[in-house]
This record gives structure tokens, C-alpha cells and sequence, in this order.
């Protein structure tokens, strides 16, 4: 763990390949770093330039005047191993190889990753890759990709098997008003496996909930064994890609074709109360919502609309996965009916639906908070269309997430620009707004997957 | 005991697949009841075995070179006296000389109608030892409605499989069939992964149909696949 630490928190790190020439992966290495703020020790190291961004540049590791704990590798797949040999030998514990060209290439390149791990063994380094993007830390500051970036620091953390359905979480976390924590690409797994990363964040103050995007791995049994094990400490939600992919599955019957490997994953992720979700935008809004919200006591949920439509698509995405829309109490029909009269233009029953007469923020409030009082209700999803003349209810829902202990989870139909200042307020009281109806569905589901798992993640995740 | 005796003497043979009789000997001796297999090499042989089990019988070819025994019409169900046996095994050896002039033949009680499932097993190349549970026969084949597990799994998590299922609904007693003993199938169940899980050996269990009952399960066909190539059984 000490080891895994000095990946994510070095004090020194070391550029191997640092070029000055922008668009080489040296360059952006070095320049990552430096944009995204780090704010330890830098040395670029390359022989054949003097220096590089303003900084003096060091012919070889050897030279450089401090013990290294990270070494950035932006050399060639070739020099990569050389390299990586020379920080062992300096006592280096971290090493990113961001070079490809190994075991995905063929035999020379399976030889060429072999020789690799020979190395790591011997000086006991913990690698991320080859072939990656590499990792980042916002704790740290420390963007240890070739990609710069600014980033807010928050509770997610992602472990990615592409850096680019990885990059595509970080910008939709960024869109939907989340920063995150760590965040790694895991390229080739040659030493360091999914279920290693796993186990450092399950013990990772910083991380809260943890947002996998996976493809396939060679040991899925220790994976699924690992993730349940974290998951009782901290919500895993996973998105398997690869659902018409039928991988190497000995047929148990004889007609060959009983079944393809997404229904053995889902079938066994279920097994270990790991949730599997369907996209990068379903992982995004269920990520949120275990971060933000309080944990539900159940899975039972109400919903409050006044317009018809979005709550009718959120009840199709719920129905999918099983979620229970109870009734309502007779108690709450009759608050609802003293606060709109007798017989009013709403529909008195889950989702309540308030038509013409609920639009109104104080009224709109009101009526959330009734719900959301039920007995029978665990979550309320509730619905709005933002408007020109009209107040968002957003007040409201903070009084309501004040007063009572359940989870809430907004939907306002909007921009992400026009509904920017309602989600800071919102999502700071512990409310995650989404702008789709989808989206709050896919959060419901997480909450009530987590709340029905048998030792689930207590409180303590209500910070971000 | 049994079951690294009957895997030793298949790595004998320089046999992957197991024979029915020996399939169903190994599941046997977990407690699963099955319909006992017994082995005849020529007609006279079946006709004293059919006399020890009692009318009606069932006759299917035994060859290590015949897997799918129905696809070669290996099989006649319910045969219900000593005339219809031997026509029935001259049928069988006949059409199995094409591929094995010296196919031998089981003869094994005949079952009462019970509900189909199957219970399988195989070891993926990502998991390891996995369980599988669904309806036998056309639903196997065109519903596709199947349930995995990562074995071993307990009868609790046997049971949830079962549940899991579409078809469930006509294990629990649907338009007047009764409920079948689902207890069983749970246990049935949990006990093959428990196999798969322990005996490193097997490529793949394939029990297929299982016939389920309001009392209890029985084992009509069983199929076993070992790794290739890999050294008699000592993995316990």
C-alpha cells in the first residue's frame, strides 16, 4: 500500500522522455504536470535537450539530485524497459508507462512485456500500463497523463480500461457539477491489476464511491470477489462493455449457443451485489447520486411531477430494474387534497402529478414535502421544466432534504447552463440534479440497489 | 473416491468424455438421484437388464465416440416389453455401426413425466468454475432462459437462480400442474458446483434433463467433459 501510495502521492517525479516539441507525448507529459498544478518536485529527463517549458532537463535519472518516486515513462516501448530499469535500480516504487506496442502487438511485443514485469519484480515497482494514459489525483494535483488538465477535486474515484471512455466520465462528472478524486487508466495490467487499484481506494480516504469502466479482465473471479469486498465499504457501481461479445464460453448444451458473456457477467456481478450499469452517462448519474444523497432505508419510491411526461420515462427506466412504486398512504391523499381542494386537476396517486396546479414553487414544495413525508416513500424523485417567469422550487427541496432524512433526487429539465446555479446549491445541500429523466432514474436505481444489498455501505458518504 | 476413480480410468483410456453411466455414477454419489444405468454389450445382456429393472425401459447407445446420442437416434424411451428391446436394440446398434462398430448400449429405468430443467456447469476462461440452472428441453434451446452463478454456490443462492428464471412460474404450479421441489433443485444444484468448483479436472458437467417432481429430482442424462490433456485426478 505504501508503494501504491507513492503512485498517487509522490513528492518527486521524474519525466523520462521529456520533449519540448508539443506534439510529442513527452511534451504533454511534462507539460500535464505542470498545468494541472503539481505542486512537488519536476525532472524532465532527456539527454538530447537542455531545457524544456522554462526547466533545466537532466541527461539521464542518474543525475537527478533527488530520490524519485514516480517515474513518468514518455519513451518509446523500447527505451521504456532500460529506462524503468534504471529507477529500480535508484529505489523508484512508481513507474507509469504510457508506451504501447507490447502484448497487444503480437509475440515480439508479449516477449518486450514479459521482460518488463521481469523488471518490476525485481525492484519490487508497482506499474501502471504500459500502453495508458496514466492516472490522476486531484488531492495531489497531480495530472500524470498527457492530457492537461484543470479538475476539481470531489468523492468519485474511476478506474478506466480505456483512457478514453475514461476522459468521457471525467467531462460528464465535470458537466454534472462533480469533480472527483482519483482516477486511473489501467492500459496493458501487467503488474498492477483492477482489483489492485480497488483495494488501495477501498482504503482511500478521499474516495467515496467508485466508478469502474471495464472490458474484460484475465482473473474476473478475484475482481468480483475484491469489488464485493469494497463494496460494503463504499459504493462500486461497474459498466461492462462488450454485451453482444460472446467470449470464449464453453457452450453447456449441445446446440452451441446458450449464451453470450454479458448475462454470465450480470448474472454474477448480482451474485456479489456489485452494480452493473448499461452506459458512461447511467454510471455518471448513479455515481452521483451514492455520493450525494443520504443512503435510502429502502427502495420503495415516490415521485412528484407536474407534467406527465418525464416521470413516465423515469417509471419505464425503474420498471426495468425491478424498482417498487408503492402507493400512497391515505394520509398523505388526504394532505395532498387540503392543500389543492377536494377534487382537483391532479393525478392523487404515485407519481403524483399536480397538472395545472403544482407548477409554482411554494405549491410545488409543498407537495414534494408530502411525498416525500410518506411512510411508504424510501426516495422521491421529483420533476420540474425550468421557466422564464417562473421560480425553480430549489429552495423548497433544500428546506425539505434539511427537515427530512431521505434521499431526493431533482430532475429540471433545462441546459446545463440554465440550471447551473440551481445544482450548486442543490447538489451542496445533498441533492443531485440531473436534466433528464433517464438520469434520475439510473440514481434512483443505484440508491435502491444499494439500500436492498445485504451489508451495504452505512453513512459517511455525504460529503463531496 | 469414486469420482477420482472414474476420472483416472477415463485419463486412461485417453478418454475427455465421460460416459453416461459414469457421469451418472459420479452425480450418484453426491446423493442427486439419478435413473441407474446399465451396460449391455449384446442383446441378450440388455434383455436380462430390462428384466432387472422392469418394464418400460429405456435403451440408449453407450460409445465414447457418440456424444450427442440422440442426434445419432441413439435413443428409444419407453419400451415396454421384451419384443419391443430387441427390436429396439437392433435399431440402436445398427445405426450406431456407422461411427462405432463396437457401441454398447445402456439400459435405465423409465421416469415419470416430471418438469424438464437442466443444471450445468463449465469453467470460463475469465471466472473459473461456473454454475448454470434453467428449463430442459425446447426451453433450454429457443427461450435461452438461464441463470449463472460463480460456483460453488450455497442452496440459498441455488434457490435465487431458480427465481430468476421466466420460466419460474411453472416450477411454482401454473394452471393446474402442481409445484415441483424447488427445495431439491436448490440442493441438486449446489451440490454440482460444489463438484465443478473441487475436482479442477472437469471442462464442463451438463445434466440434461433434470426431472423435477413435487418430490424431489431426478438426474435422466448427464453428460461430463474433462480438461484435455491433464493428468489423472489427484486435485482434492
Amino acid at each position: 500500500m505504501e508503494r501504491m501510495r507513492s503512485l498517487f502521492y509522490p513528492r518527486c517525479v521524474a519525466v523520462i522522455g521529456a520533449s519540448d516539441s508539443p506534439g510529442k507525448i513527452g511534451y504533454n507529459i511534462l507539460y500535464s504536470l505542470i498545468y494541472g498544478g503539481f505542486k512537488g518536485k519536476i525532472y524532465p529527463v532527456n539527454p538530447r535537450i537542455k531545457t524544456v517549458l522554462g526547466m533545466r532537463v537532466y541527461s539521464s535519472v542518474n543525475e537527478i539530485p533527488d530520490r524519485i518516486d514516480l517515474a513518468l515513462i514518455g519513451v518509446n516501448k523500447n527505451a521504456a524497459v532500460e529506462a524503468i530499469e534504471q529507477c529500480g535500480r535508484l529505489g523508484t516504487k512508481g513507474v507509469i508507462c504510457i508506451a504501447g506496442g507490447f502484448r497487444e502487438t503480437g509475440d515480439e511485443g508479449l516477449a518486450l512485456e514479459k521482460k518488463l514485469v521481469e523488471v518490476t519484480k525485481k525492484y519490487d515497482i508497482k506499474l501502471v500500463g504500459p500502453n495508458t494514459l496514466g492516472i490522476i489525483n486531484t488531492e495531489a494535483s497531480l495530472d500524470a497523463t498527457f492530457y492537461p488538465l484543470r479538475l476539481n477535486t470531489g468523492g468519485v474515484s474511476i478506474i478506466a480500461q480505456s483512457g478514453g471512455i475514461g476522459l468521457q466520465i471525467i467531462k460528464k462528472l465535470t458537466d454534472e457539477g462533480l469533480g472527483f478524486n482519483k482516477w486511473i487508466a489501467v492500459g496493458n495490467r501487467s503488474v498492477l491489476e483492477i482489483a489492485d487499484y480497488l483495494e488501495y481506494l477501498s482504503d482511500d480516504a478521499g474516495t467515496k464511491v467508485i466508478g469502474i469502466f471495464l472490458e474484460g479482465v484475465d482473473d474476473a473471479r478475484r475482481l468480483v470477489q475484491v469489488a464485493s469486498e469494497v463494496a460494503r465499504r463504499k459504493p462500486v457501481v461497474v459498466y461492462k462493455v462488450g454485451q453482444s461479445d460472446v467470449v470464449n464460453y464453453a457452450a453447456i448444451t449441445h446446440t452451441g449457443s446458450m449464451a453470450g458473456s454479458h448475462r454470465l457477467f450480470r448474472d454474477i456481478f448480482n451474485q456479489f451485489g456489485i452494480l452493473l450499469v448499461e452506459s458512461v452517462p447511467e454510471l455518471v448519474a448513479a455515481c452521483k447520486a451514492l455520493l450525494l444523497c443520504p443512503p435510502a432505508a429502502g427502495g420503495r419510491v415516490g415521485m412528484y411531477t407536474y407534467t406527465a411526461g418525464p416521470s413516465i420515462t423515469a417509471l419505464d427506466r425503474l420498471a426495468e430494474r425491478k424498482i417498487d412504486i408503492p402507493e400512497f398512504r391515505a394520509e398523505t391523499v388526504f394532505k395532498i387534497k387540503s392543500l389543492l381542494g377536494e377534487n382537483p386537476l391532479a393525478v392523487l396517486k404515485n407519481p403524483l402529478d399536480s397538472a395545472g396546479v403544482g407548477n409554482l414553487a411554494e405549491t410545488y414544495g409543498k407537495l414534494a414535502m408530502t411525498v416525500l413525508e410518506d411512510p411508504n416513500v424510501d426516495i422521491l424523485a421529483t420533476f420540474c421544466c425550468v421557466h422564464k417567469n417562473w421560480r425553480n422550487p430549489t429552495p423548497e427541496l433544500v428546506d425539505a432534504a434539511r427537515k427530512i432524512r431521505k434521499p431526493i433526487l431533482a430532475c429540471y429539465i433545462s441546459t446545463l447552463q440554465e440550471s447551473e446555479e440551481d445544482r450548486k446549491i442543490l447538489q451542496s445541500a445533498g441533492i443531485p440534479l440531473y436534466n433528464s429523466p433517464e438520469e434520475v432514474a439510473w440514481g434512483v436505481a443505484a440508491l435502491a440497489y444499494y439500500a436492498a444489498r445485504e451489508g451495504a455501505c452505512g453513512e459517511g458518504r455525504f460529503d463531496y | 473416491m469414486k469420482v477420482d476413480l472414474i476420472i483416472s480410468k477415463a485419463r486412461a483410456d485417453g478418454r475427455e468424455l465421460l460416459m453416461e453411466d459414469e457421469a451418472k455414477e459420479i452425480i450418484s454419489s453426491l446423493g442427486i438421484p439419478v435413473t441407474h444405468c446399465l451396460v449391455a454389450r449384446d442383446e441378450k445382456e440388455a434383455l436380462l437388464q430390462a428384466e432387472k429393472i422392469g418394464y418400460p425401459v429405456v435403451l440408449k447407445v453407450r460409445s465414447p465416440k457418440i456424444v450427442h446420442k440422440s442426434d445419432y437416434k441413439g435413443v428409444v424411451l419407453d419400451i415396454k416389453n421384451k419384443k419391443e428391446l430387441r427390436a429396439a436394440y437392433r435399431e440402436i446398434t445398427f445405426r450406431a455401426a456407422v461411427l462405432d462398430g463396437e457401441a454398447a448400449v445402456t439400459v435405465q429405468a423409465m421416469a415419470a413425466k416430471g418438469l424438464e430443467t437442466l443444471i450445468g456447469a463449465t469453467v470460463n476462461k475469465q471466472f473459473g468454475p461456473v454454475i448454470a440452472f434453467g428449463l430442459g428441453g425446447v426451453f433450454t434451446e429457443i427461450v435461452n432462459d438461464v441463470s449463472f452463478r460463480l460456483a460453488p454456490v450455497d442452496p440459498g443462492e441455488a434457490g435465487r437462480m431458480i427465481s430468476q428464471i421466466k420460466g419460474c412460474r411453472l416450477l411454482q404450479g401454473y394452471r393446474g400442474s402442481p409445484a415441483v421441489d424447488t427445495g431439491a433443485l436448490a440442493e441438486a444444484i449446489s451440490r454440482v458446483s460444489n463438484l465443478v468448483f473441487e475436482y479442477k479436472e472437469f471442462a464442463e458437467i451438463d445434466l440434461n434433463p433434470v426431472a423435477a417432481y413435487p418430490d424431489g429430482v431426478l438426474v435422466l442424462d448427464a453428460r461430463m467433459r474433462l480438461k484435455i490433456g491433464e493428468m489423472p485426478a489427484n486435485t482434492r
